[in-house]
């Protein structure tokens, strides 16, 4: 008699206890993650209003269309543009710099990694109210220092030229010591016996750098790249603290924007088209920057110089 | 569609599983009810030893509301806690919580440009409700003050906690040493004597609030004295018209002679700069008469005179008391507010310089009642003579705040846009001139029809309090 095997149900064995594992966080990913970005997408199809007494009605993609005529939208997407353009530059530069530096200084690179860190646990709230006082017009260090070397003294964040590059210093200040962090972990994690083999080859310092370590490291680069493009894109605590967007709107970030306009203004709709428009814009990019860093770290061997080749 | 046995049993089954399912809402929401009745009952009985959770912008206006606490246990047996908001962005954060219906707060502190969203969205219970409106004395409450601030629909919605108006303040040394006579008379006078007075960095022309935030009422100020309106009948802006570009290019020319880190100057920076004997003029809120008479906080004690702004006065800000419409405790928080407005208490903290309030009763306008909380003289009876009479004179000539529903909105694009032309990014023409358009959408989006009659309403309430507008 040929034993009839029963067929193991959809709710069988581990099937059921892995289903089971995986449901409390599949229901808190749906109900604080997915229910809110289908929420806020069907409010960008409205006009709602949270403090005006005609009802909210549909209104298709016409809060995308008025983002588009909307001035202040396109200053404060230059805004965020500028400061993250600048802050992912800089910090990066700085960062390479000061990785490169501590990589060669085995013996005090715990400890000066330790003091990086500080910066960047304090919350940039805190850290923003620390920098108010270093800008004070009267009774800050910083005009201190620029009197004792009879420098005119700056206002450092209510002139509209100042500004800006006054925040990208408190970002500098908190986030390049956190970007060194990054890739001097990335230059630990390369193999040694590459550069070994550079140096037997005959390799300068600047050959190394330029033909094996920055290739080596353009992964991680690329995640740096991206994490700090995210964190410089939505900025929001430094500018509230400091400027709330001021002077004028020289400071006002897309993120700050669509702020005033949702929890100022209650302007529900028009701010959730607006943040579907910042997820967009770095969604684009950050895919741009992983296919970068998908791409094969060789070069054809047509690029590689005379010196190399003959190695 | 038929159905077959089997069919009819599963309806059956599951017409008696919702219906039990029915059965258990029901009963869920009977228990919720009853919960929600639970604290109803404890905080009625909690009112005995009553604390009445008292939202206000937090720092120096909230002391009042700490000074009377015994004598408010003492009285009615409820003491207050405050939640002290901040200052820039205490209307986002209120209405965050008032949207949720959330009970967190019995009094509302708030200046009277919210009034207009929090009654037409429900926020606030009528006092003349959960009261007498004669508990308030209102007649002697200052007419610009009165129904304007307080009140909607006809109903009494709040009473008054601070009645905020600019004056001008301004050092009687510099001005002799200077041969000036007379504090200025129009704003061409005003700008005249910052730039003769101008010796910077010692001491500078003249300052104003010049920052993010309130800038606008500054500009307003100005723009009042030229005769301006907020609106036309039916709800076009009127601030770009020759009247607005020619108050905000002045302010934008006054800029010359103030402190170099103007567009930093708020509040408390304005204050200092005047304080610090480093300003020969400001327009400010009236209580910096009392810290700049007062010497804990002042350099230039004795050396300063008040005076009303040229031709108007604008009144920005003030601050009104409510009781919350979803406060468990309405009862109290009304006994709280009816405490703190009397004409015996208010008198006992609108001099007081540890704090920010200002006179709004007739009552208060009497130069011998200028002092402290605790009953001691908080400046020189000729410096209180000059003070209480320019409040006096301002009075007369008060320009209103803008307290419509959408007012906190139309507001902060117009400081928005005043600041970008302080700042230099925009001629007065152009910032005015996208303030107006920014104006229109937010009439379209609250809904044209309303907005009129609601400006109208308000117009009205100002004019049958004599008020010229």
């Amino acid at each position: 008699m040929m034993a009839t095997r029963r067929r193991p149900s959809r709710w069988s064995g581990g099937r059921r206890f892995a289903l089971l594992t995986v449901a409390p966080a599949t229901i808190i990913l749906i109900v604080l993650s997915v229910f809110p970005l289908l929420y806020s997408l069907r409010l960008s199809f409205t006009d709602q209003q949270l403090l005006s007494l005609v009802p909210p009605r549909f209104v298709g993609l016409a809060n995308y269309a008025q983002l588009l005529q909307d001035n202040l939208f396109w200053s404060s997407l230059g805004v965020a543009a500028a400061f993250a353009l600048s802050v992912v530059t800089v910090q990066l530069g700085v960062g390479l710099a000061l990785a490169l530096a501590l990589y060669r200084l085995p013996r005090y690179q715990q400890f000066i990694a330790t003091l990086l860190l500080i910066p960047s646990i304090l919350s940039s709230s805190v850290a923003s109210f620390q920098w108010r006082s270093l800008f004070d017009y009267s009774s800050g260090p910083l005009n201190y220092f620029l009197g004792l070397l009879h420098l005119p003294l700056l206002s450092w964040t209510a002139d509209p030229r100042l500004a800006l590059p006054s925040l990208l210093l408190v970002d500098f200040w908190q986030w390049t010591p956190f970007v060194t962090l990054l890739l001097l972990a990335g230059l630990h994690a390369l193999p040694a016996s590459v550069f070994e083999a550079a140096r037997v080859d005959g390799s300068s310092s600047w050959q190394i750098l330029r033909y094996q370590t920055l290739p080596l490291l353009r992964r991680v680069i690329a995640i740096t790249v991206i994490l700090r493009l995210i964190g410089a894109f939505k900025v929001f605590d430094i500018i509230y603290v400091l400027t709330a967007g001021g002077p004028g709107s020289a400071t006002e970030s897309l993120a700050f924007y669509n702020y005033v306009q949702g929890f100022r203004y209650f302007s529900v709709g028009y701010s959730a088209a607006m943040s579907y428009v910042s997820v967009i814009i770095v969604i684009v990019l950050a895919r741009v920057i992983l296919r970068y860093m998908e791409r094969p770290v060789g070069r054809p061997a047509a690029d590689v110089p005379v010196a190399e080749a003959a190695v | 569609m038929q159905v077959g046995p089997i069919s009819r049993r599963r309806f059956l089954s599951t017409s008696a599983k919702a219906g039990a399912a029915l059965a258990m809402g029901g009963a869920v929401t009977t228990f919720l009810e009853a919960c929600s009745a639970t604290p109803n009952a404890s905080s009625a009985a909690a009112s005995a030893s009553g604390t009445v959770a008292v939202e206000i912008d937090e720092g120096q206006n909230a002391n009042p509301f700490q000074w009377f606490n015994p004598n408010m246990k003492a009285k009615f047996g409820a003491t207050t806690n405050i939640i002290g908001l901040p200052f820039v962005g205490q209307y986002e954060k209120i209405v965050a919580e008032m949207v949720t219906r959330s009970s967190v707060y019995d009094v509302l502190v708030f200046p009277p440009q919210m009034l207009g969203d929090f009654v037409s969205n429900g926020f606030l219970a009528p006092l003349s409700e959960l009261g007498n409106e004669s508990d308030f004395n209102l007649t002697d409450v200052l007419p610009a003050y009165r129904d304007p601030n307080l009140r909607r629909n006809g109903k009494l919605y709040a009473a008054m906690y601070d009645g905020d108006i600019l004056q001008i303040a301004y050092r009687t040394d510099i001005f002799s040493a200077a041969g000036i006579s007379q504090p200025p008379q129009t704003w061409d006078d005003f700008l005249n004597i910052a730039k003769e007075l101008h010796k910077p960095p010692t001491q500078y022309g003249n300052a104003f609030l010049a920052q993010r935030g309130f800038c606008y009422a500054w500009f307003m100020n100005i723009f009042a004295a030229l005769g301006g309106k907020w609106f036309t009948a039916d709800m076009k802006p009127a601030i770009n018209t020759d009247q607005g570009v020619q108050a905000l290019q002045m302010l934008v020319n006054l800029k010359q002679y103030a402190p170099p880190n103007i567009l930093q100057i708020g509040y408390q920076e304005l204050n200092e700069a005047y304080l610090n004997g480093s300003t020969a003029m400001v327009v400010q809120w009236d209580d910096l008469a009392l810290k700049a008479e007062d010497p804990s906080q002042s350099k230039v004690v004795g050396k300063n005179a008040y005076a009303p702004c040229p031709v108007r006065n604008y009144m920005p800000y003030s601050r009104v008391m409510a009781v919350s419409a979803f406060s468990k405790n309405q009862q109290n928080a009304y006994k709280v507010i009816q405490y703190m407005d009397s004409a015996d208490v208010s008198i006992k903290y609108v001099y007081d310089p540890k704090c920010g309030e200002d006179p709004f009763r007739q009552s208060h306008l009497d130069a011998s009642k200028v002092k402290d909380h605790l009953g001691n003289p908080s400046m020189p009876a000729a410096q209180a003579q000059s003070y209480v009479g320019a409040i006096k004179t301002c009075l007369t000539t008060g320009y209103p705040e803008l307290s419509i529903p959408g007012a906190p909105r139309y507001l902060d694009i117009l400081d928005l846009f005043v600041n970008e032309a302080l700042a230099g990014s925009l001629t007065p023409s152009q910032a005015l001139t996208q303030a107006a358009n920014e104006w229109d959408s937010i009439t379209a989006s609250l809904g044209q029809d309303n907005q009129v009659k609601a400006y109208s309403d308000w117009v009205n309430a100002f004019h049958a309090a004599g008020v010229t507008y």
